[in-house]
């Protein structure tokens, strides 16, 4: 039961459509082929422009075959107003036009590919292609009349005014110039013509009022004559479609002055003839244009015809009378209408099945009386006995107001009224008195607290009870005791916030240090002295683990040279601490217990070379020592130490020599490591190390998946 | 919300504007130098598809002016042919009036000239045997290639049943076989679409014609009963020859006009 769409597309006319669909399939498929090509290519090249066309057609002519609403699923009353107006025949027949010139197309665009496909040269093909939209072309052009047609009911359907066939309607029907268009205009805002003749009203009107907070659609009909539905025309039969379908509230309105050219028997005998379409519908009579000639007015005989009409129908219609000229009864017409149909409305409603399920659901709480008392609604003493009158304006008893002593000392303008003296303070005194709003350069409302002497109060009792028990007395002796569990408690916070803070800091540099190259954590040097340390700060005894270190290490013959250089490495160690970069201690002075000897022997012999500067010896040297060293490793990972000769450690150390003073080596060593700074981040072996990394991994250029933009593989 | 007539009932409650003529004519007048502004700024296929519809227009609109002269020299045909018997189908139709302004003299000279010849079409242009068969290889190996596949549109009979595939030597498709043609009576100038009964005669060759093959210039015979001719002795004529005038193979149809002589 769906209404009539909105607003439907426009329909080309049948040229246009030509020019829509052929100038698309020019767009929209490919034009360039060569008889050089495959006859299979330059085939599918044409077959293919003439199913586009048909697609296309296909798609245009759906689109209107949808949009236009099939007459027999709409609403009753809108199927039979489409019927009047545009013949339902003749617009079955033209959406049945479109749908067979669509099944058509769809053919020959069928019998042309077939034909295309034994095709033999471009030459062919492409005749075959125009021929196929020739065809195309002359059944559209065909289909002229239909969609102009359809275009004319189209925009005829857009100005239909939008009747909801099922809301509250108040119905207004009667001969033509009876006063309909009037009635409407006064009791809507619908704003219809209203001319002094017969016919002004073409066509149904809609307007919308306001009752009882309720939404009411009146509906203006043109005027019916009193003639058989076969002799009807368009705009009767509008009037007639309305009234057979629309349940509604009818209004006939009678005019008894006659000024509308139809007599009062003629008026009557109308309301007979129709009367089977109000069936089931209230019904009002309304008289209209009594300014001119009223019910009594009129000599018996005519008068008793017209109220014959009330008493045939037994109670059914009942009879107003009103003039839209002097707008005497108008509204008493239209609640009257408005009360009866909404009572037959909820009659009928009662009456169905449907109104059970609501009641079921509804229920309305009524509270019960807990007692017997009676809680009646508060009057204050003054009124209920009538001591304080009501304000009268006119009375000279009544009460003074601010106004009054306004209007005595000059009126506006010249008399203020004084503000202040209705305040109500502790003191009267001090209604007067003049408050800063600043005062010392501080605002005083910020200062204000209405509760400040109580408070002070309370500070002041507070204090001396305080002082009465002795708090503020010396108290060393607990003091110092407590002092030092604090102390040790903070000591220890401290301790496991800057454990945190370091742990924080390393994650945070994670990311810093992803690129930078790492070594690896078997080839890191930790020598027993860190390691030793390391284990007291956490609390571990490390005696045993030395001791067995030390075992381990004279087991493998190396206890003499070791006791001495277990002494020196840590007297040794110490000075390094306090002179030596760090990135030299990592390098050098950090090694395993188990190559102490080797390592520690060639730093001593590099010591005794130049005894009097201490010993610095360069990156370049160390790395050097390193990569020797780290070249071979033993079976369980670790490195192994030993090897056929001692390591060749320069006489000299060149890396310091022709440098002037400890700035001059400092800076040089500054610029070595910023030298090899980008080498490193590429990981590069050292200068030479020109190796170019593959570039383009084999799996983008290789396989399915095509060059590769996913950064997913 | 307005509803109905409302732009029309609002002209009417509050007139047009002052200028209301003036601006029509203005517009008007306007009209031809914005056609052609537009004519001027299109290019490609929308410029032809404008200079093809103009073209039209001015050709219409030509011969309107003409027949207007023609009017005022001679007085217009009535619709209906007295002296001829029409036909049900051609009764709404109106009587030709382009042939007004025609002598009598240059009527009898067409009618010579279309005497002269038997046929619409007397030449036509030959067709290769590798234009209308496409060789097929058959055997195992495919190597063989004795059998052919007929390119062209052809016409096959009601009764004809295949050889046994394996040894038929013409293929006809059955997607280029036709039934029916568009024949035009040259007469009444209307067509019709008739049953093709046979192919009488393809002047390309003897075997085209066996074939049953469609060309331009083939005397096919059509069934002609709906039109209801009869003979001079009164006889319902069924059967009549016509010739195809159009490349069925471009096509996608069979044009033809009906022989009257015979």
């Amino acid at each position: 039961m769906s209404g009539i769409k909105a607003s439907i597309a426009p329909v080309p006319t049948a040229n246009d459509f030509l020019d829509i669909v052929l100038s698309k399939t020019q767009r929209k498929t490919p034009t360039v082929v060569h008889p050089g090509w495959k006859i299979t290519r330059i085939r599918s090249f044409y077959s293919r422009k003439v199913m586009f066309t048909k697609d296309t057609f296909n798609e245009k002519l759906d689109a209107i075959l949808s949009d236009f609403p099939i007459m027999d699923n709409l609403h009753p009353f809108i199927s039979s107003l489409l019927n009047v107006l545009y013949d339902k025949n003749h617009y079955k027949l033209a959406l049945g036009q479109l749908n067979t010139a669509r099944h058509l197309i769809e053919q020959v665009a069928k019998d042309y590919v077939r034909l295309i496909k034994f095709g033999d040269s471009l030459y062919r093909c492409k005749q075959l292609k125009r021929a196929a939209m020739g065809r195309m072309a002359t059944i559209m052009r065909r289909q002229k009349d239909p969609l102009a047609y359809l275009e004319q009911v189209r925009q005829h359907m857009s100005r239909l005014p939008s009747i909801d066939p099922s809301t509250r309607t108040l119905l207004i029907c009667g001969y033509p110039n009876v006063g309909k268009s009037s009635f409407i205009n006064k009791v809507t805002r619908a704003d219809v013509d209203v001319q002094p003749y017969a016919f002004t009203t073409k066509s149904l009107f809609v307007g919308h009022m306001d009752y009882k907070y309720l939404r009411w659609q009146v509906i203006d009909t043109p005027g019916i004559l009193d003639h058989p539905l076969e002799e009807m025309n368009t705009i009767e039969m509008q009037s007639i479609t309305a009234l057979a379908h629309l349940r509604s509230a009818v209004l006939y309105f009678m005019d008894l002055s006659e000024q509308c050219g139809y007599t009062i028997e003629a008026q009557v005998q109308l309301f007979n003839s129709i009367k089977p379409l109000f069936a089931n519908k209230p019904t009002i009579l309304a008289i209209n244009k009594i300014d001119v000639m009223r019910l009594d007015q009129l000599d018996p005989e005519r008068a008793a015809l017209v109220r014959s009409i009330v008493e045939e129908s037994e109670g059914k219609v009942k009879m107003v009378e009103l003039s839209t000229y002097t707008e005497e009864g108008v509204m008493d017409v239209r609640n009257l209408a408005c009360d009866t149909l909404l009572a037959s409305r909820i009659e009928t409603k009662m009456k169905g099945t449907k109104i059970n399920s609501v009641l079921n659901r509804v229920h309305v709480a009524q509270p019960k009386a807990r007692d017997d008392v009676e809680r009646k609604p508060f009057v204050p003493e003054a009124i209920a006995s009538g001591e304080r009158k009501k304000f009268d304006l006119n009375d000279p008893e009544r009460r003074r107001t601010e106004k009054d002593e306004q209007e005595e000392n000059g009126g506006a303008g010249v008399f203020n009224i004084d503000l202040k003296r209705n305040y109500m303070l502790e003191n009267d005194e001090w209604k007067y008195d003049v408050i800063p709003e600043i005062h010392e350069g501080k605002n005083i409302a910020d200062f204000v607290d209405p509760d400040i002497l109580e408070k002070l109060e309370a500070l002041e009792r507070e204090e001396e009870k305080l002082e009465a028990e002795g708090f503020y007395g010396d108290s060393d002796d607990e003091g110092s005791m407590l002092d030092e569990e604090e102390e040790a408690i903070r000591s220890a916070a401290a301790a496991i916030r800057s454990r945190q803070e370091r742990a924080k800091a390393l994650s945070q540099d994670k990311n810093k240090n992803k690129h930078l190259s790492q070594v690896p954590r078997k080839f890191q040097n930790r020598t027993l002295s860190q390691m030793a340390e390391r284990m007291t700060a956490i609390g571990v005894d490390p005696s045993s683990v030395m001791a067995r270190a030390e075992l381990l290490a004279k087991a493998k013959g190396l206890s003499g040279k070791r006791k001495r250089g277990g002494d020196e490495d840590d007297e040794e160690q110490m000075d390094e601490v306090d002179s030596e970069e760090a990135w030299e201690d990592e390098a050098e002075e950090s090694m395993d217990v188990d190559e102490d000897e080797d390592a520690g022997s060639s730093r001593r012999k590099a010591r005794k070379s130049n005894e009097g500067s201490r010993a610095i010896v360069s990156s370049g040297v160390t790395t050097r020592l390193r990569s020797s060293t780290t070249a071979l490793t033993n079976k369980s990972g670790g490195r192994i130490s030993a090897r056929a000769g001692p390591a060749r450690v320069p006489a000299r150390d060149r890396s310091s020599m022709g440098l002037r003073n400890s700035e001059q080596r400092d800076k040089s060593i500054r610029l070595h490591e910023l030298s090899i700074r980008d080498r490193n981040r590429e990981a590069k072996a050292g200068e030479s190390d020109r190796k170019i990394k593959e570039k383009k991994p084999k799996w983008l250029f290789a396989g399915k998946r095509g060059k590769g933009t996913a950064s997913h593989r | 919300m307005p509803q109905n007539e409302y732009i029309e009932e609002h002209q009417r409650r509050h007139g047009k504007r002052l200028d209301h003529e003036e601006r029509m004519r203005k517009r008007a007048a306007r009209e031809v130098h914005k056609a052609s502004a537009v004519a001027q700024k299109t290019i490609g296929l929308k410029a032809k598809m404008l200079n093809k519809k103009r073209r039209a227009e001015k050709i219409q609109m030509k011969k309107t002016l003409k027949a207007h002269e023609e009017r005022d020299v001679k007085k217009a045909t009535t619709s209906s042919d007295p002296d001829t018997a029409l036909p049900t189908y051609l009764l709404d139709r109106e009587g030709q009036k382009d042939a007004k302004a025609l002598s009598s003299a240059v009527k009898e000279r067409r009618k010579d000239k279309a005497a002269r010849y038997s046929v619409p079409l007397p030449q036509v242009r030959g067709i290769a045997e590798d234009e209308a068969f496409k060789v097929i290889k058959t055997g195992k190996r495919k190597q063989k290639g004795w059998k052919r596949m007929v390119t062209k549109p052809t016409f096959v009979g009601e009764s004809f049943t295949r050889k046994p595939p394996k040894l038929e030597r013409f293929v006809r498709p059955m997607g280029l076989r036709y039934k029916k043609a568009h024949i035009t009576h040259p007469e009444l100038k209307a067509s019709f679409n008739l049953p093709i009964v046979s192919v009488k005669k393809n002047p390309q060759s003897p075997l085209y014609t066996q074939l049953g093959v469609l060309t331009k210039g083939t005397i096919i015979e059509v069934n002609v009963s709906e039109l209801g001719m009869t003979t001079t002795t009164g006889k319902v004529v069924w059967g009549k020859y016509a010739q195809v005038t159009n490349n069925p193979e471009n096509d996608g149809c069979v044009n033809g006009v009906l022989l009257m002589s015979s």
